[in-house]
């Protein structure tokens, strides 16, 4: 049953990473649909980053460590362009924060 | 071949000798992007065996999903709520629609996928996760072979990665204590992530609107607010950048 139960999302979840490539590899994009394609990084990163930060229920599971951590690792991340330094930045004013409160 | 020479440390020059440096190169970049990336990756690994440990599933059938699925927060769905008691089709819908990302991921990537051969768009696909998905669209490297080369080169790092730490979570448990609030590593990594995606003002602005919606919707199942966040945002900025170039 487990076993049935992996190998099934193991196809369905292969399944949606492989379909637009293969349904999509002779068609010729209008410029609008590639310009909205651009968004989809930004857009999906953002929406990860909050829905890690929220309870199933949908209430925000993040204090003032958390925020402050998040915005010096969006600052280090825009400035130095390096995510192991904006990972540390985030991570130090986190634990800093939380630290001290 | 000066910027290959002011990027790359001396040893790694010398290995590899200067007249095929250019696909050596992307290869090299490839895994070391990648390597940072994974480093939230780690304790989720501990995570995810704690899970398996829990729903009281065998070591080895757990960690057979690493190769299956390869994909953290959807291995991580399934066995939660097979431990909770849930049929086989409630969890693997569950664990599906919280994967249902990737096929954004499938569109946005297939016009770069239509320059390459047949063997990559089935090999590509299966390491075409959050983390290598996003590298792909921060390097933009226009030429296939090197794009390729990257791609490929980033999503084996990264899987073999995850073999290897799945298989030590399995086996040792909880051994990453919780107390020091590691995993919040993984939204520390993907807001560094939003931001190098972000270069355009345009972006970024898509990227808060995504946010928005996203905690309006936080209390939808299997965190589907993500999808419609996405959707929402890609066609708002759509109608707001047509308006200010017309």
């Amino acid at each position: 049953m487990i076993a049935t139960a992996i190998i099934l999302t193991g196809i369905g979840s292969y399944a949606m990473r492989a379909f637009f490539i293969f349904a999509l590899a002779r068609y010729a994009f209008p410029p609008l649909f590639l310009r909205a394609l651009e968004y989809v990084a930004p857009t999906v990163m953002a929406a990860l980053v909050i829905s890690m930060l929220t309870t199933p229920e949908g209430e925000l599971a993040a204090g003032l460590p958390e925020l402050l951590g998040l915005v010096c690792a969006a600052f280090a991340a825009k400035t130095t362009g390096n995510h192991i330094l904006a990972l540390i930045a985030g991570m130090g004013t986190f634990w800093l924060i939380g630290a001290i409160i | 071949m000066g910027r290959f020479f002011a990027a790359y440390p001396l040893h790694v020059r010398d290995i590899n000798g200067a007249m095929n440096s250019a696909p050596t190169r992307h290869a090299l970049r490839g895994s070391l992007d990648a390597l940072p990336l994974f480093i939230p990756a780690l304790p989720f690994a501990f995570v995810f065996g704690v899970v398996v440990a829990e729903a009281g599933i065998p070591e080895w059938l757990g960690w057979s999903s690493s190769p299956i699925i390869f994909g953290g927060a959807i291995q991580v769905t399934l066995f939660t709520l097979i431990g909770e008691g849930a049929s086989v089709a409630a969890a693997v819908s569950a664990a599906l629609i919280v994967g249902a990302r990737h096929m954004f991921y499938s569109v946005t990537l297939a016009p770069r996928f239509q320059h390459q051969p047949g063997w990559f768009r089935w090999v590509g696909a299966y390491v075409l996760i959050d983390q290598v998905f996003v590298l792909s669209q921060i390097k933009r490297i226009d030429d296939p072979v090197a794009f390729r080369r990257y791609f490929l080169s980033a999503g084996f790092t990264f899987w073999t990665l995850w073999m290897i730490s799945t298989a030590l979570g399995v086996v040792l448990g909880p051994a990453i204590p919780t107390e020091w609030g590691v995993e919040f590593a993984a939204p520390v990594l993907f807001v560094s992530l939003m931001m190098a995606a972000s270069e355009r003002q345009d972006k970024l602005a898509a990227a808060a609107m995504a946010m928005g919606v996203t905690y309006l919707l936080a209390s939808l199942p299997n965190r589907a607010g993500i999808l419609i966040a996405v959707i929402v945002s890609v066609f708002v900025m759509l109608l707001a950048t047509r308006k200010k170039s017309t």
